[in-house]
């Protein structure tokens, strides 16, 4: 009787290779027997099969202890003593690259038969990358050294249904199989080890770790990685969206405000104002809603402590002109950065935009006060009335050692509707400065507000505050299109104010009834430069129609005024102005770039003042390229319970409409409920998924069939403990968050 | 087929299947099925068969496919299912069923090691838990006297003088998915060997009845005095059986017992499945040396063959019995019986070793040493552990 020895690992078809041999010999009318020691055998986990041949029926059915040979499909099994109990005159048969003979010493004086199996049968795509499957190339490599033909083993083969790359394998194999016998004396077999005591169920290690170091039959390993979450990327100002909400929902609200305050310094403004890009591009929008980001921001601003400010280390001295959100947020960053910093503003008070154009229900003033005194609180001098021309700029260059402009859109839109008697159309944002300073009211008036901005909200919503009777926006394209903030027109809307979508503005008389605005239907059209449908004129004749109004309000838009600087200046932001001699000269906010939000403008701050401080000390802040953003795809979803939004609390259409209160407090209370903004801005917090950022929710660790996972303090995560780590990748699909994921060993 | 490499498992699923397909004519055949290792790739292939008339049916758990085999036998339909270990003991109170109910299926049990703790490997104990549930039980040592069992099976459950249910062992992973060489029936011959299975006692619409309604003492006790009596015609029925079966397939299967080298022998070493098959070699290889030396391959084992068994012990004065079981606080099962089939006979030295539990490999080797001890001993002592670990 032959008895044969395969050992491979599971899923390189080691039983089958067993059939394989055995259905050669019975096609030759032998009797056989093939079988596999079923246990652990999972991919990549040490396997033994047996083959017996004999002419009489067979009726051992033990486990093979002397083998005639032995077959080894993977090298990395080979051990020392691993041949001891093969019978003198035995074969080795090893999947092996000729040339990698590192068993030699191990198995002296025996006869070895060598060939590449892995490579053929990889080069035939026969099983993956990872895990090949070597048994029918095996098959041809042993059928040379047993004595049996090519035919022989190729009707087995096909006795088992295999075709195609499997005989072409076993046919390579039989050709280039390398046979050699070792120099040296065979090892004697080792005594065998004195018997393993069996632990008892009572016995006080029972569920240590178990002995078998499983890592080594692991083809792919877990990684910890960190991805970028959507709304970091897209937040105009840079902030750690995904730090400072985690640090609300564990209710740290001084950690949240520090994050914040990294990168903006006017949290309490854009909680209010900003329309929040981050919360468009929120993972969470595709389960129930997105997380409200704007509320959590309001929240940690009301609830954190604020560092107390530094003062100026430095020498070189910075000038900014301009004190709306960019150049506030440049001084503020190079203030913190030890620069000293004089801040000069055209206008009587401090912060731009974010005073002028913004009206009080919206941003309330104390707000925003407290929010310019904590920059100012830096060592930052501030100068209001000082409206700097061209001429200045030669001074400021040789008494600073850098300056930023940031003056803003300092030029509006205009609209030609005709001569006429009525009252002259007033720009929107004359006319929000002159509501702030208290002195407008329009009681019993029509206004009509031209333009879809927000602008055109602000003058719309502020000019039903001061007693207009009824205001009307005119807009030429939809409100798809319309490029003020969404919840800016619903809750304009929602005061009464009408919209009237595809109307253009034509002429502007003077009638018996009072003015009259004529008005033209328009119609959407193919796209324009700015990427939304062009506005066509309809030409059906109801298409023409009148508005009677008292006043017309104009919000098309503003650009900037560049006569500050000298003539053919080239505005790029980040980029030193040239042929200016002395201090370089940069650029920013709205001025630069026309985004047209608070964030937009922090963010270029907070670029113009790495540029600045790189130019000055050489030394780059700038953060390194980002991660791969952790789009939908990598969140798991339904490992999530679906939560609505903590409950806002806005006032009634009915009540804010006549006043400047602010419209929109917060997490409190919604109908019926007493809750604080403290427990509304938690819960929020948590609804927050992380995306791509390990949060240590710990699953990873619950889930680990194997419990190789462990919290790890020092690197304030997981450490995975790859002696063990059979790289099943369960890990990775716990998850939720994308923050784990398999690489090949 | 003719003469094929199987593994058991290919065996069961196909000679199941030929002996179903061959009630077409009659009311068919129907399994309830569940899958658990060692025997899944038997409801694979029973999943895969397209019978003429019959079904199976995928049900959640294993007392379910008794369930559905109750109902289906009920209905006149030939029955199977197969399991093995905690699925058997899922499926204990419907295997009392189909007993009680005398309802004739057949059941593979490929056995492996009731849990916990978890263990893949063979061992008798899970079949032999039911060796009070009514069922006949068959132990098959080879592929061959697998198929060959399973054919008697169906023909002696469904005899009149029977109408019990049979359970058909064999052993885990060595024989279920072991390849080794068996000669395969043709459905002619199957059909040729398996008369039309009539139920007497099932459901007729025109003769409506309740089956398994409340009895008193005396009902119930007539009920289990017909049950032995029934078991008591099986070995009768089961030679009938085993001489049809000859006539037609030209060869004469083992039928309750098989005895080697007994007729001298002055030890007799007792064991079933492959156990026995191991030992056929062993025994050999003493009588090559002069030993007398023999053993009896018990296959039957419910009805348990006491006359048999007495006979073929004959003259002999040392018995050994290999248990791959166990019954804790006892001994091995086997053993039990044996020593009752003993009774009458103080002068034999009966000795119980515990062989393989929880499916330990048994090696020529653990046998000679089995041998050795017996050859030592001048009495019997309680049953020897001959586990590798003990």
């Amino acid at each position: 009787m032959m008895e044969i020895t395969i050992c491979g690992r599971g899923g390189q078809g080691g039983v089958t290779l067993a059939k394989i041999i055995a259905s050669a010999y019975f096609l030759k009318g032998k009797y056989v027997q093939a079988f596999g020691v079923y246990a652990a055998e999972r991919s990549g986990a040490p396997i033994q099969a047996f083959v017996r041949v004999d002419d009489e029926e067979i009726t051992n059915h033990n486990q093979v202890q002397h083998p005639d040979h032995i077959v080894v499909l993977d090298r990395t099994l080979i051990a020392p003593g691993m041949d001891a109990t093969l019978k003198p005159g035995g074969y080795l048969i090893i999947n092996n690259p000729v040339d990698k003979t590192e068993f030699k010493d191990h198995f002296s004086g025996r006869k070895v038969a060598t060939v590449d199996a892995t490579s053929i049968a990889v080069a035939n795509d026969l099983g993956t990358r990872t895990v090949p499957i070597v048994n029918t190339t095996m098959a041809g490599s042993i059928a040379r050294v047993l004595g049996l033909t090519l035919t022989e083993i190729l009707a087995a083969l096909e006795h088992l249904g295999f075709t195609g790359p499997n005989k072409t394998c076993a046919r390579e194999a039989y050709k280039r199989i390398h046979i050699t016998t070792l120099p040296g004396e065979i090892h004697q077999a080792q005594a065998p080890a004195g018997k393993v005591r069996v632990a008892d169920i009572f016995d006080e290690d029972v569920g240590g770790m178990p002995k078998i170091k499983t890592g080594s039959w692991a083809t792919e390993k877990p990684e910890r990685r960190r991805l970028t979450p959507p709304c970091n990327h897209v937040c105009p100002a840079g902030n750690d969206v995904r730090g400072f909400v985690e640090a609300t929902g564990q209710a740290n609200y001084d950690l949240a405000l520090s994050l914040l305050l990294e990168t903006s310094p006017l949290p309490a403004v854009c909680g209010r104002v900003c329309p929040a890009p981050c919360m468009d591009t929120c993972n969470r929008a595709e389960f129930d809603q997105s997380v409200n980001v704007r509320e959590i921001e309001r929240a940690a601003a009301e609830l954190g402590t604020r560092p107390a400010p530094n003062r100026s280390t430095r020498e070189a001295a910075v000038a900014v002109v301009g004190s709306g959100p960019a150049g506030l947020s440049t001084a503020y960053q190079l203030a913190r950065l030890g620069y000293p910093v004089t801040l000069f503003e055209a206008g009587d008070e401090l912060g731009g935009v974010l005073r002028t154009g913004i009206p009080s229900y919206r941003l309330p003033r104390d707000v925003l006060d407290d929010e310019i005194d904590y920059i100012l609180s830096h060592d930052i001098t501030a100068h209001t009335g000082c409206q700097l021309k061209r001429e200045d700029m030669l001074r400021l260059s040789r008494e600073y050692q850098a300056v930023f402009i940031a003056t803003g859109l300092q030029n509006v839109s205009d609209l030609d509707l005709g001569e006429t008697d009525a009252p002259a159309p007033v720009q929107g944002l004359h006319f929000l400065e002159k509501v702030r300073q208290g002195n407008e009211r329009l009681d019993g008036q029509r206004v009509i507000v031209i333009g879809g901005g927000n602008t055109a909200m602000d003058a719309a919503r502020s000019a039903l505050r001061i007693g207009a009777s009824e205001v009307r926006v005119v807009y030429r394209r939809t409100r798809t299109e319309m490029p003020a903030i969404h919840e800016e027109i619903e809750q304009a809307l929602e005061e009464g104010i009408i919209l009237d979508e595809l109307v253009s503005p034509v002429t502007l008389v003077d009638s018996a009834n009072g003015p009259v605005l004529t008005c033209q239907g328009m119609k959407l059209g193919p796209p324009d430069d700015s990427g939304r449908p062009r506005p066509i004129a309809d030409t059906s004749p109801e298409s023409r129609y009148d508005l009677p109004c008292d006043l017309v309000i104009l919000a098309l838009g503003q650009s900037h005024d560049i006569s500050i600087l000298p003539e053919g200046s080239v505005i790029k932001e980040g980029e030193a102005l040239l042929g200016l001699s002395g201090a370089p000269f940069f650029v920013g906010g709205d001025f630069a770039t026309n985004a047209g939000t608070v964030s937009a403008a922090i963010g270029c701050g907070v670029r113009a003042a790495r540029h600045i401080h790189r130019t000055l000390s050489g030394e780059d802040l700038f953060p390194p390229p980002e991660e791969p953003i952790a789009s939908s795809d990598q969140i798991r979803f339904n490992r999530f319970a679906h939560q609505s939004r903590a409950a806002v609390k806005t006032l009634d259409p009915d009540q804010r409409r006549r006043c400047f209160d602010e419209v929109h407090l917060g997490f409190q209370a919604g109908p019926g409920g007493e809750t604080s903004v403290g427990q509304g801005a938690v819960s929020e917090a948590l609804r927050c998924l992380s995306c791509g950022v390990c949060n240590k929710c710990d699953r990873c660790l619950e889930y680990c069939p194997e419990g190789v996972l462990k919290r790890d303090d020092k690197t304030d995560g997981y450490v995975f403990d790859l002696e063990y780590c059979k790289g099943c990748g369960v890990c990775m699909t716990a998850c939720p968050r994308g923050a784990i994921y398999m690489a090949e060993l | 087929m003719g003469r094929t490499l199987a593994t058991g498992n290919n065996v069961a699923g196909h000679t199941l299947a030929l002996a179903g397909e061959a009630n077409r004519h009659a009311r068919g055949c129907c399994a309830g099925a569940y899958p658990i290792t060692p025997q899944t790739e038997i409801i694979e292939f029973l999943s895969g068969f397209k019978f003429n008339k019959g079904r199976i049916v995928l049900v959640e758990s294993e007392h379910s496919a008794m369930g559905v085999c109750i109902g289906a036998a009920l209905a006149g339909a030939r029955t199977f299912t197969a399991s093995s270990s905690n699925g058997l003991a899922y499926m204990t109170e419907n295997i009392y069923a189909a007993g009680y109910y005398r309802l004739p299926t057949v059941m593979i049990a490929v056995n492996r090691t009731l849990g916990p703790p978890w263990n893949i490997w063979v061992d008798q104990g899970d079949s032999l838990m039911m060796r009070d549930a009514a069922w006949l039980q068959f132990y098959c040592d080879s592929h061959q006297d697998l198929a060959d069992t399973i054919l008697l099976a169906f023909r002696v459950a469904e005899d009149k003088r029977v109408m019990l249910p049979v359970i058909v062992a064999m052993d885990g992973f060595v024989t279920s998915h072991t390849q080794m060489v068996v000669d395969m029936f043709e459905q002619e011959q199957v059909d040729a060997f398996l008369p039309p299975c009539v139920i007497p006692h099932k459901l007729k619409h025109d003769h409506p009845s309740t089956f398994g309604g409340m009895t008193f003492s005396s009902e119930t006790e007539h009920h289990r005095y017909a049950i032995q009596q029934s078991m008591e015609q099986a070995l009768p029925v089961l030679e009938e059986a085993r001489d049809e079966f000859e006539n037609i397939f030209g060869r004469r299967p083992a039928g309750a017992l098989e005895t080697y080298e007994t007729d001298d022998a002055e030890t007799i070493l007792i064991a079933c499945n492959t156990m026995a098959r191991t030992l056929h070699n062993v025994v050999t290889e003493r009588r090559a040396n002069g030993e007398k030396i023999g053993m009896i391959r018990t296959k039957l084992f419910r009805p348990f063959p006491r006359k048999e068994l007495l006979a073929a012990i004959g003259n002999a004065k040392r018995v050994a019995v290999l248990d791959r079981n166990h019954s804790p606080g006892s001994g091995g099962i086997f053993w039990l019986e044996i020593a009752a089939t003993l009774k009458d006979h103080a002068d034999i030295l009966l000795q119980d070793y515990l062989v393989g539990l929880g499916g330990g490999d048994v090696t020529p080797e653990n046998i000679h040493a089995i041998i050795d001890d017996m050859n030592k001993r001048t009495t019997a002592s309680e049953p020897e552990w001959k586990d590798t670990s003990i």
